[in-house]
């Protein structure tokens, strides 16, 4: 999938400053020795590098650039880009959870605890919360699921109520939700499989519950994007916003992650500037709106394009 | 053991004098990578391609993995030459290497625009003319398969610039030796090759074109020996100095390119794999050449041996012999 604009929803970059800036540390190369990597689930597995500096550093929503090849090797020549799962500063480790879709990710699930391999991280510009918020609603579809998890962490630390909507093709594939009801979240897990991640379904439950969230976040799923949009569609206690915080991280194909590649930007000729990359820019971004765009929202976001509202995590294809 | 004077790394391009020949590819580099990697070591630093005006890259996807290489088509996003100086070139600066600059045009008027516009500011020690780009809408590439266009277009350049200039070459050319003649005509202190060479991708499960502008040009391993073949060919039509580019990822490789003729060498995808690898490169060859005895990196440029190699049954194995006698006797 690429990062292709969606009609009626617009996606911005966060703030460079004020309260909903990321933090943003300068990132490192490492040549990371493999902890462990362990399966999780039908598929995924979960990879745990001894990386001090970027645990120390690594932000919410933020991603690694792990290089398949190992040392010596020529190939693959990409690295991927891997959304970080979990930081745990104590012990001066990171946690990717992956799946094996292609060649580079089966290569990794070949990955012994002891050996080093090349990491360039923390990447990109991650979630940010409101400083105001009370209740945060989490959606997590499949593999985007990985990106959500230090968010979810960061909110329920701080003190914020926080659902999260764990998504999947079916119950195998679900990931992630012990670790959000770990950190204290509530969990709400559905699947295509009996039809419960249906969007509307999915609305009439989450409109029953008769709660508005200050912050919708989103990684993973383009329908669920415009689900959240939906519920963002109220007044904001205690702010003369009208619509709550929306914020996307997206996923492209990367062979940098540090910008100067422009391979995860989507563009068309004639055009005068070059769009948002990915990687530098994101790969969280927030949901705008216009005057015309809210007044096609009351026609329920009947939205059609094919925006990557996915995880910055493993965009590869079985070659 | 007798102690060994470090060889020397110091090449010359034009008038240009760069303390080691390794440097990076135009478009897979860029000054973020000053973030992890050192830049002062590098021999020089090569621009993402600048055009006159600012544009758009391409639509995704732009890259592609493939077998030992990837294909890309990011279709050169710029912000124009104005855009380049006020907002990366300061960045360049921060760094000691000389800047070469990649210019870009859709037409031959183009070029001399961007060229006008980037004459005589400071900071940029030399133009890497991109006549090669293979994702363009128009322009780059065809035009860069046409000698005569080639030769107009860098002496355009030339005659509006002050620094050496380069004419980077694309391989999907029938003779790449005339296009680097051409380029030498025009005036050229040294060629580059070679650019990315065209391919397709195609998903056999979604019958889709792997690629946002269907084809893109590919890079990494995959591609070093036609690149060997090119810059052999390059160096053998003219007298510029050649610059060696196309998958290269080992001091082996550098090694193997200057042996083909070249005198630098640039590096792209290797980069993205592990992001060091031209620091890595450029500590390896010292050492190796140390190891070797050679004493100047510029030995090795052109000594390449050509023709059959002698082999340990040299002159034993005799073709002339009878099929129906034992060629080898026996004792």
């Amino acid at each position: 999938m690429g990062a292709r604009p969606l009609p009626n929803v617009r996606l911005v970059k966060l703030p460079p400053a004020g309260p909903l800036a990321p933090h943003v540390a300068p990132p490192l190369l490492v040549e990371a020795p493999v902890v462990g990597n362990v399966p999780v689930a039908r598929d995924y597995l979960r990879l745990t590098l001894e990386a001090p500096g970027i645990a120390a550093s690594a932000a919410p929503g933020q991603f690694v650039m792990l290089t398949i090849a190992r040392e010596g090797e020529l190939a693959p020549v990409l690295p991927r880009p891997m959304a970080i799962y979990g930081i745990d500063r104590a012990a001066g480790t990171i946690d990717v959870v992956y799946r094996i879709v292609g060649a580079g990710t089966r290569r990794m699930a070949g990955w012994l605890p002891g050996e080093r391999m090349t990491t360039v991280g923390p990447l990109g510009r991650g979630f940010t919360i409101p400083r105001n918020a009370r209740s945060i609603l989490v959606f997590g579809r499949g593999i985007g699921s990985c990106s959500i998890t230090t968010l979810v962490r960061e909110a329920t630390g701080l003190g914020v109520e926080v659902t999260v909507v764990l998504s999947a093709r079916d119950r195998d594939a679900l990931i992630g939700a012990e670790t959000c009801c770990e950190a204290g979240a509530s969990v709400i897990e559905v699947v295509d499989s009996d039809g419960s991640s249906d969007p509307v379904r999915l609305a009439r439950l989450l409109g029953h519950a008769g709660h508005t969230h200050d912050a919708y976040y989103v990684c993973g799923s383009h329908r669920m994007l415009e689900l959240a949009a939906r519920l963002a569609h109220h007044p904001v206690r205690g702010s003369t916003a009208t619509h709550a915080e929306v914020q996307v991280s997206l996923e492209a194909h990367m062979a940098c992650g540090l910008g100067y590649c422009h391979g995860c930007a989507a563009g068309r000729p004639g055009l005068p500037a070059e769009t948002p990359l990915v990687c530098r820019d994101g790969p969280v971004f927030r949901w705008a709106r216009t005057e015309r765009q809210d007044a096609a929202l009351a026609d329920a976001l009947a939205v059609g394009s094919d925006v990557a509202a996915g995880a910055a995590s493993a965009p590869e294809t079985a070659p | 053991m007798t102690r060994r004077k470090a060889p020397d790394l110091r090449v010359r391009i034009g008038s240009l004098e760069l303390a080691n020949p390794v440097m990076p590819a135009s478009g897979c580099f860029g000054p973020e990578l000053g973030a992890i990697v050192d830049l002062n070591r590098l021999g020089a630093m090569v621009t993402k391609t600048v055009f006159a005006g600012p544009r758009s890259g391409n639509p995704a996807h732009r890259l592609d993995e493939s077998y030992g290489g990837m294909l890309n088509s990011v279709g050169i996003p710029s912000d124009g030459a104005a855009g380049f100086v006020r907002q990366l070139l300061p960045h360049y600066r921060e760094w000691r290497p000389p800047t070469i600059v990649s210019l870009g045009g859709l037409s031959e008027e183009e070029f001399f625009v961007a060229a006008e516009q980037l004459a005589g500011v400071d900071g940029i020690a030399a133009f890497e003319v991109n006549v090669s780009c293979p994702n363009l809408e128009a322009g780059g590439h065809e035009l860069g398969a046409v000698p005569a266009a080639v030769e107009r277009v860098i002496r355009g350049v030339v005659d509006r610039v002050q620094v050496p200039v380069i004419a980077k070459l694309t391989p999907n050319v029938t003779s790449i030796a005339d296009i680097a003649r051409a380029a030498e005509a025009g005036g050229a202190s040294a060629v580059t090759a070679i650019n990315a060479v065209l391919g397709l991708a195609v998903d056999a499960r979604t019958r889709q074109a792997k690629i946002g502008t269907t084809t893109g040009g590919l890079t990494g391993p995959a591609i070093k020996p036609i690149a060997l073949r090119c810059v052999w060919q390059a160096a053998r039509a003219v007298q510029i100095p050649v610059i060696g580019v196309g998958g290269i990822a080992t001091v082996d490789d550098v090694i193997e390119f200057l042996l083909a003729g070249a005198t630098a060498v640039q590096l792209g995808t290797a980069t993205f794999t592990h992001p060091d690898t031209m620091v890595r490169i450029i500590d390896g060859l010292a050492a190796r050449l140390a190891a070797d005895g050679v004493a100047s990196v510029s030995e090795l440029t052109g000594a390449l041996k050509v023709g059959p190699a002698r082999h340990d049954l040299g002159g034993v194995l005799d073709a002339s012999a009878p099929e129906t006698g034992s060629p080898v006797p026996h004792g």
